[in-house]
């Protein structure tokens, strides 16, 4: 168990440092000069200035370093918990993650935990109708959830439900009714991959001979449900869950470009736009950490939710 | 079914909790509730000396003063922090005498030690980013010479006709010694201290900002109706980029002032107004919103003959009636109307598709079964590169080009890529604009020795017609009298558009709705706002 | 050497179900058909249902809006009338006009051909990248398949959406760079699944047998494990070519899209959306028809998996 810890442990460092390195390597081959984006949204063009303006320029930015200089200078900056300075706003890269970590969270947490309730719910409403009609649009309404665009999703939300009906502030990052819309929004499409997974696992497990046996026992249908549908559907979710952290910063970027909110995603797009390396770079590696750490815990839970799974090494 | 009960009781008490949030009525009452567009995200600055960016002008008009305020009427120079000044005949001294009455916001005195202190750390900056937006407002400062403690001369090296008016704007605006002493990237994130009306309290870049009233303010200048602190208690200033949301916001009550950078279109103009919204409008000085032409280097437009046709191709009218509404100005100039010295061109740029067809096929350019002209094989296919997305009257030009055989390709950029197409000349059409109440700020896009883009400025121009533009240029700074301004800028207009070196698209209208409960809404000569005098009924 | 524990990727069916499926499906040795009559055969049940038969219906007319738009519609969808902007939907303008009095039913039609070469070349990049490195890993094995999947890692590690955003910026606007980052974005899952798939067929009985009856690595791959190997990842490559038309549409809503004045489905909903309060079909109509596009490829998905189950 020890070693097997030690070397999913290596894997996930692995797989940062790749995530790292990808996406600074991608970053710094955009085809633009950072420099001339800088100076003209200062108003300028690099044309217009002479060699030596445009050094004490390049100086000013911090921009005369080589490619591979300024890669290990970052890296080992970050390692040591300095994401380096951002080029356009002139802050600590952590000074604005701080600043703005706590506004995605709080989205992320919110839509997570939402998607989790309407997709089990869902899935359990799915399980328990029986007329066949009701059921079979219930079974098909994940499908729906994932086939509409998230940001169209948001804009027509805060049309029927922050302009309709008044019921939520469309836009703002303070308190918890500004983060409803902008977390359903979100939960959505999340909720429909939960949904969907935990149907078919549903009716899986019915066909399990244990079911059976729980039913003779004379468990009434709802508590077979809860007690061993969920359970063994369970598993799967969870793996999903881990997944979906990418697929919510993802739509974190669209939701808070939609809701005005003040967060990473937000950031993260801005910063690709004018090409602020450190920024992007910081933000790559925080959600591919989000990643990493939310999987490896997953992995490492597997083998409590389900005595089959045992992390002793197999014959290799 | 236990856990479904419980599913159903958290849900219902969440959406309970949210919807019965309080509002804050009382506190809004005294506050001007104001919603922007997107904030930049390319240059975050509300730094005075750095700021292009429109609605931060706005902000910073209401925090920081200059030395001279500019009529929005007549484009005259007025006394503000200085009370009078004198001009030496030659244009090189400028001697301010100052107002004694006036504190900034943080107790310091304003007098003439702080506006040397301010115009040397702004040429300091400058030598130290020569891009920065207002280098161009300071161009030939020298020195100052502080006379007594309320008199001030101000040296420059090089006549600058457009100094005075400099003075007058946000760029050159004085701020507090202590905002000096901290960074550059401390004032451009919102420690500002100025002399108005309003205290900049925070700049949350991409959010918003909040501008708290000046209880002892007393020296606004002759624009400002309202002599003493502004009516309003407080401005909050938010940045909403999707126009829908804006949009909805203002209509919901949520915003006194909506505010976007580009204006109306007609169904919105029609919706708010019939919610009972006042539509304030001003054509932003400076350049219209003009292409600029590439004919170097063996382009298509490098004929004079297909530049005609092109701009007699393009139906103004129509754009500003369609993009925008039936009441738009339609554009007559390459500088927009309120620019000081404007000379329209209505005949030279009126529609004429007819004309257009002759001047091509007389240039060689036949139409094709494609419907597009042809010469020696080549298409008239002209690359147009704009960032960061096309609009709908760019659509609309391309195909009032396709009707007379012109194919005009939309060709959308990141900042970065657009930025270096002009910088190498790989484009035919190009566009760009700068907002300032001086004829001299086609400058920093025309003329090659000043302008952001030296290869856009130069690549405007046929060879012969280039040497001509700069001398006009050079006339029109250093003229000291009005009419030989007046005369050289009027004939700059003409070169400019009988030789199709800018096609005018639109005026450049800056639209601002405001609702029932605002009073006094007026614009300043480069179109911002001055919010001391506006007032908020009460409900 | 650790061992690596596969995670069912989001689509794939619970190990178990897969094998019986398997075995079900192996254990029914019968009279050989042709493929047209297993095909007929197979989807005769199918197209019985109303709502698969709707779907599909949805899917042909897209498709066919792809290769002949002008067919369907005979308006120009490039033709701008300033006179007839924002018409509600109407006898003449069935989806409406937009703010440059275009007709947006014809503007949907002619959009599908951009979308659907978009989604092609995006699963097509997913397909063959992520079916390589599947097979590659899968049947590999040890450190290449440990390495192979590390790189699958990062991928799936980095978030889609930003991740394309770079790669747009990096090699510019337009319907290939969108398409090129899309399919970069759903590589890991099918090289995921591909894998999965492989390690599964290769302990299988047959396979074994054709090894040991003397077939070459290549042939058995060939011959056995790849046919084996597709259902699942063709079920996989029909979800995500759903999925690869909404992520153009969020890129085109970034501002990353088409070159003006085409226009792909996710570029017209999006610039459609300044006109939600007061024009809402402009944006409503061309959303709602790629909700049923998307909709329908998945609805057939599902059904082609439930039925083959």
């Amino acid at each position: 168990m020890k070693g097997y810890l030690a070397g999913r442990l290596a894997q996930a460092v692995l797989v940062l440092w790749g995530a790292y390195t990808l996406t600074y390597f991608i970053l710094y081959l955009l085809p633009g000069d950072t420099l001339a984006i800088m100076l003209s949204a200062s108003g300028m063009e690099a044309d217009g200035l002479s060699a030596q303006e445009l050094a004490q320029a390049r100086a000013f930015y911090g921009l005369d370093k080589g490619v591979f200089e300024q890669y290990f200078a970052l890296l080992w900056g970050a390692l040591q918990g300095d994401l380096g300075q951002s080029l356009s706003l002139g802050r600590p890269v952590t000074a604005l993650l701080a600043e703005r970590l706590p506004q995605t969270l709080a989205l992320a947490g919110t839509a997570i935990g939402l998607s989790l309730l309407a997709g089990v719910g869902l899935a359990y409403l799915t399980a328990y109708v029986q007329w066949r009609p009701l059921k079979a649009a219930l079974a098909r309404l994940p499908s729906l959830g994932f086939s509409v665009p998230v940001f169209w999703m948001g804009l027509l939300l805060i049309q029927v439900f922050a302009f309709g009906l008044g019921w939520f502030p469309a836009t703002g990052s303070q308190g918890t009714a500004s983060l409803v819309l902008p977390a359903i929004t979100l939960a959505i499409p999340s909720a429909a991959v939960y949904a969907q997974v935990l149907q078919r696992g549903f009716q899986g497990v019915w066909q399990e001979p244990y079911i059976a046996t729980a039913f003779a026992k004379g468990l009434s249908r709802a508590q077979v449900q809860a007690r061993h549908g969920l359970r063994n559907a369970a598993l799967p979710l969870l793996t999903l869950v881990g997944l979906q952290v990418g697929n919510t910063v993802s739509g974190a970027v669209l939701v808070e470009t939609i809701f005005s909110r003040n967060g990473v995603g937000r950031l993260a797009q801005e910063a690709v736009l004018r090409q602020d390396i450190p920024v992007v770079l910081a933000i790559v590696a925080v959600s591919a950490a989000a990643f990493v750490v939310v999987n490896l815990i997953v992995d490492l839970l597997y083998p409590y939710l389900d005595p089959r799974i045992t992390h002793t090494a197999k014959v290799s | 079914m236990p856990t479904l009960h419980r599913l159903f009781a958290i849900g219902s008490l969440a959406l309970a909790l949210a919807a019965c949030s309080p509002t804050d009525n009382a506190a809004a009452d005294k506050t001007l509730r104001i919603a922007f567009w997107g904030d930049n995200t390319t240059l975050v600055s509300v730094d005075p000396f750095q700021v292009y960016w429109l609605e931060h002008r706005v902000l910073l008009r209401n925090v920081v003063e200059s030395l001279t305020d500019q009529d929005p009427d007549s484009g005259r120079i007025i006394p503000w922090l200085a009370q009078r000044w004198e001009v030496s005949a030659d244009a090189l001294n400028y001697t301010f005498h100052l107002r004694q009455d006036v504190t900034f916001s943080n107790g310091e005195r304003f007098d003439a030690h702080v506006v040397k202190t301010a115009f040397d750390s702004n040429k300091a900056f400058a030598t130290q980013l020569p891009a920065t937006f207002g280098a161009t407002y300071l161009a030939g400062y020298d020195h100052a010479e502080v006379l007594d403690d309320f008199t001030v001369r101000l040296v420059l090296s090089k006549p600058n006709a457009g100094f005075l008016q400099a003075t007058s704007t946000t760029n050159l605006a004085v701020l507090a010694p202590a905002s000096y002493r901290l960074t550059a990237q401390e004032r451009s994130l919102g420690k500002i201290i100025g002399t108005g009306p309003f205290v900049l309290d925070h700049y949350t870049p991409e959010v918003g900002a909040r501008l708290t009233r000046r209880a002892d303010y007393a020296w606004a200048s002759a624009n400002v109706h309202n002599k003493g602190p502004a009516h309003v208690e407080a401005v909050d200033i938010s940045y909403i980029p999707e126009e829908s949301v804006r949009n909805g916001l203002f209509l919901q009550g949520k915003a006194d002032i909506l505010w976007p950078r580009n204006p109306f279109s007609e169904v919105d103009l029609n919706l708010l107004q019939s919610k009972g919204a006042t539509i304030q409008s001003r054509s932003l000085p400076g350049p219209a919103l003009n292409l600029y032409p590439n004919t170097r280097n063996g382009r298509l437009l490098g004929d004079r003959q297909v530049r005609l046709a092109l701009q007699k191709a393009i139906d103004r009218t129509s754009y500003a009636h369609t993009v925008y509404n039936t009441a738009f100005p339609v554009v007559t100039g390459v500088y927009d109307v309120t620019t000081p010295f404007f000379k329209p061109q209505t005949e030279k740029l009126a529609y004429d598709p007819k004309a257009a067809e002759q001047l091509l096929d007389a240039a060689g350019w036949h139409k094709g079964d494609d419907g597009y002209r042809h010469k020696n094989g080549q298409r008239l296919t002209l690359r147009y590169n704009l960032t960061p997305a096309e609009s709908a009257g760019d659509v609309l030009v391309q195909d009032q080009l396709r009707k007379v055989g012109i194919d005009l390709r939309l060709n959308v950029l990141t900042r970065a890529e657009w930025v270096a197409g002009n910088a190498s000349g790989n484009y035919d059409l190009t566009s760009t604009y700068m907002t300032r109440a001086d004829p001299i700020i086609l400058q920093t896009i025309l003329d090659p020795r000043a302008a952001n883009s030296a290869t856009l400025a130069t690549n405007t121009y046929a060879p012969a017609t280039l040497a001509k533009a700069q001398a006009l240029f050079d006339t029109g700074i250093t003229a000291t009298a009005e009419p030989q301004r007046a005369h050289a800028y009027g004939q700059l207009q003409d070169l400019l558009v009988d030789e199709a070196s800018a096609f005018p698209l639109y005026e450049r209208v800056w639209q601002a709705a405001t609702a029932a409960r605002v009073k006094d809404f007026r614009w300043t000569a480069e179109g911002f706002a001055l919010l001391s005098d506006i007032q908020v009924a009460q409900p | 050497m650790t061992v690596d524990i596969p995670l069912p990727p989001i689509e794939a069916v619970p190990a178990t179900q897969g094998r019986t499926r398997h075995a079900g499906r192996a254990a029914t040795p019968w009279q050989r058909r042709t493929r047209l009559q297993r095909a007929v055969q197979a989807l005769a049940p199918l197209l019985r249902k109303p709502g698969f038969s709707l779907a599909l219906l949805v899917v042909l007319f897209a498709l066919l809006a792809a290769l002949v738009p002008q067919v369907l519609t005979g308006f120009d969808p490039y033709a701008t009338s300033p006179a007839d902007k924002l018409v509600a939907p109407n006898a003449v303008h069935w989806f409406g006009t937009d703010e440059l009095g275009r007709d947006l039913y014809t503007r949907v039609v002619y959009g599908a051909r951009l979308s659907i070469l978009a989604a092609l070349l995006a699963v097509a990049i997913a397909l063959v990248g992520g079916l390589g490195l599947g097979v590659l890993a899968g049947f590999a094995g040890g450190r290449t398949d440990a390495l192979l999947m590390r790189l699958v890692d990062v991928l799936l590690a980095l978030p889609g959406l930003l991740l394309a955003l770079a790669i747009v910026t990096a090699i510019g606007f337009g319907t290939v760079p969108v398409a090129v980052a899309v399919g970069v974005g759903i590589l890991p899952g099918f090289a995921r699944t591909t894998r999965g798939e492989v390690l599964r067929i290769k302990t299988l009985p047959y396979v074994e047998a054709a090894r040991l009856g003397g077939a070459s690595w290549v042939r058995t791959l060939w011959r056995h494990v790849l046919p084996n190997a597709w259902g699942p990842v063709a079920v996989l490559a029909t979800l995500d070519f759903g999925a690869a038309i909404l992520a153009t549409a969020g890129l085109s809503f970034l501002g990353f899209g088409a070159a003006p004045p085409a226009a792909e489905w996710g570029t017209l909903i999006a610039n459609g959306r300044h006109f939600l309060i007061t024009a809402p079909w402009v944006s409503l109509l061309p959303g709602l028809f790629l909700v049923a596009v998307v909709f329908s490829l998945n609805h057939l998905a599902r059904s082609a998996e439930e039925h083959a189950r």
